[in-house]
């Protein structure tokens, strides 16, 4: 009896420690998630400034005090967000489907010796390391081929970014192109197609929505990132007329002006709301990786 | 023959990008070899980031010069850290070593110092001592500030050679060891892998264990799972911004490594559930069953079964781990700070090989150092990677059997 008492204990007590362990984690987001709420809302609480000024106004005057007054505009920064992650996103995507398709079809033997630890590698370096080979190498670069004062540029940015995210995408769209039913390619080359057409027209139509996955993670990564793009973006306040000149976005702004503002004051405050724009922005994309996820498995 | 002509075309673009992805690849890792490298040896390991300075005690003692005059002279300490040699070196019998003066570069301010050069085997500096009557070694590239309270600043270095040989009994020596080094970085890091997966380990493995085998599949898997992969996708800036304003300042932690370590841990947390996750779900069902059916507990089966089945997988979450954490820049900034010491306590600050990095390339413009310490992070990445390639190799042998 008592032996049975002991062992229900045991049971439970190991039941309810991964129980309370596995509620932690969500009470860990929640509390972020508030955090940032409690602490991004103040510019529209406390200072009076409407939404509508802050996400569509390019004045960004915000007084670092706290009477407030100044303006709160954050549309530069977001624009230039916007802009870099996109023109990142551009750049890597081909790169990372392409890499993908070789290492999955055309040379799976090649890709598994060479791409992939090289993938790997790409991963770990840390992101201020592109963030300075792009200070060193990449700035100057522009500058001389477009004959620039300066190389600090969104498209400077939008390399480096590139660089960063391409690892994110070809991973996940190598797991989704190898998790494509085999049936199809023997399918579709007992139909007479050429490799080509078996991967335009088979292969990567279904394997669409994991690859949309890896893209959509690469853009979060994109958007999220901000020490490496802080060092080549040139953090000028304004719109940038091409993709040559220099602007300024969300995070380099966040990094560079956080520490140097008073706790609570306008400006400190409109920084947190741009860290809660990122964070909703954030959130945003994992809804949309779980709506393609979803379909996916529908599809199926 | 058309459909031949596009296959064929389809195959040389995948192959060129493939290629230009990797050149692009060898060409940032070769950048930061070729402009790091030569910084990189055992002193840059061993040496603090900060100069240090200290006193030495050393017994004067005649030694005579065992190399010729020639060689000596090809003794110049003369390296990336100076800008030229000025005068020297010369032997100074009773302290049996030879001194140069050079033109010390460090962190772009430049300075005429008195440098040792070569060092004798049986040189009493070798078995110098601090006030404390502990051993302390002086290497060449030491830089001698003064000998018995005599500062050289402006002397030339006859006038310093003629001053030692002058001095007799106990000298009392003022050296610096050069700084430039990224030992306390490479320490800092190490603790900071420790302390966070202190934290997140545990709770990532139970939180993992939870939702494979004990939670009903329901609204809070749900939950949990969605928060997790929230936790996954939020940028590591806000995880800082939160530590910042969490850890250091509401809860007055300090930038501390404390801080630091616990912002990292919730970085880990979706990665080590997700991991260990994995690991878990790989392991046969029937092993469950048959534990069970042997009459063990759940509990019993869970960590006498699954868990040592799932090892190689959570060998693999701590290998990631490891890897978020040295690569780890944005939350480590404004959590653990850019101090470049050891952290003595919990509570005091240190900077990350990472960090530090960041902090040399942006601060101090400091470009070569950046790719030295690059170097150091890299190689780190790719013992990191090998190991967990190996790991998870374990894990698919394990399945296969």
């Amino acid at each position: 009896m008592i032996y049975l008492i002991e062992k229900f204990k045991k049971e439970y007590l190991g039941r309810s420690i991964v129980t309370v362990l596995g509620i932690v984690i969500i009470l860990v987001t929640l509390s972020i998630t508030g955090f940032l709420f409690y602490k991004g809302l103040g510019t529209f609480v406390t200072y009076n400034h409407s939404v509508w000024e802050f996400l569509f106004s390019s004045e960004w005057k915000p007084a670092d005090n706290f009477d407030g007054g100044g303006k709160v505009g954050a549309a530069i920064f977001i624009v230039g967000s916007l802009l870099i992650s996109f023109l990142a996103l551009l750049i890597a995507t081909p790169f990372s489907i392409a890499s993908a398709v070789f290492m999955t079809e055309i040379s799976p033997k090649l890709g598994k010796k060479l791409l992939q630890p090289a993938i790997g590698i790409f991963v770990g370096i840390p992101s201020v390391v592109y963030g300075w080979v792009g200070l060193t190498v990449l700035v100057p670069a522009i500058a001389h081929v477009f004959n620039l004062p300066y190389g600090f540029s969104v498209l400077a940015g939008g390399i480096v970014l590139a660089l960063m995210i391409f690892p994110t995408i070809t991973s996940v769209s190598v797991d989704a192109i190898e998790n494509v039913d085999n049936g199809y390619k023997e399918a579709s080359y007992a139909l007479g197609t050429t490799r080509w057409q078996y991967i335009y027209k088979v292969m990567l139509p279904s394997a669409t929505s994991g690859i949309l996955t890896g893209v959509i993670l690469g853009l979060a990564r994109a958007f999220g990132e901000a020490l490496a793009v802080a060092m080549v973006i040139g953090k000028m306040l304004t719109f940038p007329d091409n993709i040559l000149s220099a602007t300024n976005n969300m995070t380099a702004e966040i990094a560079s002006d956080m520490g140097n503002s008073a706790q609570g004051g306008e400006f400190n405050d409109a920084l947190w709301s741009m860290a809660l724009l990122l964070l909703i922005i954030s959130f945003i994309f994992i809804l949309i990786m779980r709506i393609i996820a979803k379909k996916g498995e529908e599809v199926k | 023959m058309g459909r031949k002509m596009k296959d064929v075309l389809a195959k040389s673009i995948i192959y060129l990008a493939t290629g230009i992805t990797l050149c692009v690849l060898l060409f940032i890792v070769g950048f930061i070899f070729v402009k790091g490298i030569s910084l990189v040896n055992w002193d840059f390991l061993t040496r603090d980031y900060n100069e240090k300075v200290f006193y030495a005690f050393v017994q004067e003692e005649v030694v005579p010069m065992t190399i010729d005059a020639a060689s000596l002279s090809q003794k110049d300490p003369y390296d990336k850290r100076y800008e030229s040699s000025l005068e020297g070196p010369i032997y100074i019998e009773n302290i049996g070593a030879a001194i140069a003066k050079v033109a010390y570069k460090n962190n772009a301010t430049e300075k005429e110092q008195f440098v040792f050069s070569y060092i004798e085997k049986d040189s009493p500096l070798l078995s110098a001592i601090d006030s404390t009557g502990k051993k302390l070694s002086i290497g060449t590239d030491y830089i001698l500030e003064s000998i018995n309270g005599t500062d050289f600043e402006g002397l030339s270095l006859e006038d310093v050679a003629a001053q030692i040989n002058h001095e007799t009994g106990e000298l009392k020596i003022k050296v610096v060891q050069p700084g430039g080094g990224v030992r306390s970085n490479i320490i800092t890091t190490l603790y900071m892998v420790l302390v966070s997966l202190l934290i997140a380990l545990p709770l990532g493995i139970f939180g993992a264990i939870y939702l494979t085998e004990y939670a009903k599949p329901g609204r809070l898997v749900n939950i949990i799972r969605f928060a997790a992969e929230c936790l996954a996708g939020i940028p590591s800036i806000i995880f800082g911004l939160f530590g910042m304003a969490f850890f250091v300042v509401a809860l007055k932690f300090q930038i501390s490594l404390l801080s630091g370590s616990l912002t990292v841990a919730i970085i880990l947390l979706p990665v080590i559930i997700r991991s260990t996750e994995e690991a878990l779900k790989t392991v046969p069902t029937a092993f469950r069953e048959g534990s069970l059916a042997l009459g063990a507990t759940k509990l019993q089966t869970i960590f006498k079964v699954v868990l040592p089945c799932a090892v190689p997988g959570i060998a693999t979450a701590v290998l990631l781990s490891i890897g978020r954490v040295v690569g780890e820049s944005a939350a480590l900034l404004l959590t653990a700070g850019t101090v470049a010491q050891i952290p003595g306590t919990l509570f005091s600050p240190g900077s990350t090989l990472t960090v530090q990095a960041y902090y040399v390339a942006k601060e101090e413009g400091n470009i070569e150092l950046a790719c030295a310490i690059g170097i150091v992070i890299i190689v780190i990445v790719i013992v990191l990677n090998i190991l967990s390639r190996i790991t998870s190799d374990k894990l698919n042998v394990f399945n296969k059997k």
